[in-house]
């Protein structure tokens, strides 16, 4: 689902649960990847499997390992608290962001809104804004003339394995996947002209 | 929300009207009146069940069809996947590339080349997507109605074994890939690098038409992973038995 903000759910209340489910959906840009309950077993691995951008997690649904498993998580993806006014201060500061499950629709909501606003602007101050790197337009001009990572790892001297990376990036900084859609932005930039391509 | 058969059709529509063009594949087309789904499904002739499967999978992403739903004719899957091709290079298709013909026409002289590049990447799309489709209504679903037969009729013909040997349904879904990729590029493709064209108007119509393709295929592509695919490896397990 190229796109959507990707949240995983661990919250072991039915109700609950289904509130979250129901509040998601009023976010278009967002998609509640998977629900757990917190009691599967290796938890932690499953939910890095599925890559999300959010995990929001009800502190009860894990209650002694609470720790373990937030250590396991690493601290790549954002952990976003469920609690509620009971909750003690040592466990809310685990959390980089916390939701109230007892506050009103509307605060959950423009709660909500700030949150999903993060991962935006996390995206844009990191490399994803800058243009792209002197290699990195070598590497697109390659790409377009049809050459395949491994020849361009052959004549730029470089590993496959960087070569990739490269691409990767490329791809993330322009938002364009295709090999033809990475032709058409580097002939609308001038990284290459119509004679290029034909080569 | 779940979609029930007691519902108003008229208010699922008003709740989301993107499915219009699904209950068009139905051959439900719109002053349908004031029934529910389930009187209109029998004036249709609509097998009410596989009706409510196919719209609530396509309303809602988070919908996971369970196996006890899967009791409905392959040949009725097939139909609505074919009049969903049918719709895609019918009329979408044609309906984006008139736009951006008319993008080209309507921009400055100097930016002609530039959306010239943008509509040939988008008929190479156009050639993608009809391979795709093609290589479904030309193997894949000829495949599964023959099955649907071979269970019918309790009589398994030797070619449709060895098919099975050679290219089961489970390749298919090996090799199902995803069409939807060059369209994303061409919404970055409009919404970063081509110049704006007087004022956006028909740009914004364009991205209305790749947001709403891209959503339809997308829940296309899930319907045939996760209702054909298992369907027909049902059907596959059940021919294994009798032979
Ligand atoms: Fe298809
Ligand atoms: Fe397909």
């Amino acid at each position: 689902m190229a796109g959507k903000i990707s949240i995983v759910l661990i919250e072991h209340s039915y109700l609950l649960r289904a509130g979250m489910e129901s509040l998601l959906m009023e976010l278009p840009e967002v998609q509640l990847t998977e629900v757990f309950d917190g009691s599967e077993k290796r938890l932690a691995e499953k939910i890095l499997h599925l890559k999300p951008d959010f995990i929001m997690i009800n502190p009860k649904s894990v209650r002694d390992s609470l720790n373990s498993f937030i250590r396991s998580l690493g601290n790549e993806v954002p952990l976003t608290g469920l609690i509620d006014e009971n909750t003690p201060p040592e466990i809310r500061g685990k959390f980089k962001h916390i939701l109230v499950i007892t506050d009103s629709k509307y605060d959950l909501l423009n709660r909500m809104h700030k949150l999903i606003g993060t991962h935006y602007t996390k995206k844009s101050d990191s490399h994803e804004s800058r243009p792209l790197s002197e290699r990195e337009t070598t590497v697109l001009k390659h790409v377009t003339q049809g050459m395949t990572n491994q020849e361009i790892a052959e004549k730029l001297f470089l590993s496959v394995h960087t070569v990739t990376t490269h691409r990767k990036n490329i791809t993330k900084k322009l938002g364009i996947k295709t090999v033809s859609g990475l032709t058409v932005y580097a002939l609308l930039n001038k990284v290459i002209d119509m004679r290029e391509i034909n080569q | 929300m779940r979609i029930e058969k007691d519902m108003k059709l008229a208010d699922v529509i008003h709740h989301d009207f993107n499915l219009i063009p699904v209950i068009n594949r139905f051959g439900i087309q719109l002053g349908f009146g004031d029934g529910t789904i389930e009187q209109i499904c029998k004036e249709q002739n609509v097998n009410t069940a596989f009706f409510l499967l196919i719209i609530n999978t396509y309303h809602d992403p988070q919908y996971f069809p369970k196996k006890h739903l899967q009791s409905f004719p392959a040949g009725s899957l097939v139909a609505y996947l074919h009049n969903a091709h049918e719709y895609y290079l019918e009329q979408k298709i044609p309906e984006i590339k008139k736009l951006i013909t008319k993008l080209t026409e309507e921009s400055d002289e100097k930016h002609k080349d530039n959306f010239k590049l943008a509509l040939n990447f988008f008929e190479e799309y156009e050639r993608e997507l009809t391979a795709h489709i093609d290589r479904e209504e030309t193997s894949v679903y000829p495949y599964v109605v023959e099955l649907e037969k071979v269970i019918e009729t309790g009589a398994t013909p030797k070619k449709v074994l060895a098919r099975m040997q050679s290219y089961s349904i489970a390749d298919y879904e090996d090799e199902h890939e995803n069409v939807e990729e060059k369209l994303y590029d061409l919404k970055n493709l409009i919404i970063k690098y081509l110049p704006s064209v007087q004022k956006d108007v028909i740009s914004y119509k364009i991205l209305r038409e790749l947001f709403d393709l891209e959503r339809d295929l997308r829940e296309h592509a899930r319907i045939e992973d996760m209702i054909l695919v298992p369907k027909v490896e049902a059907m596959e397990f059940t021919i294994r038995k009798m032979s």
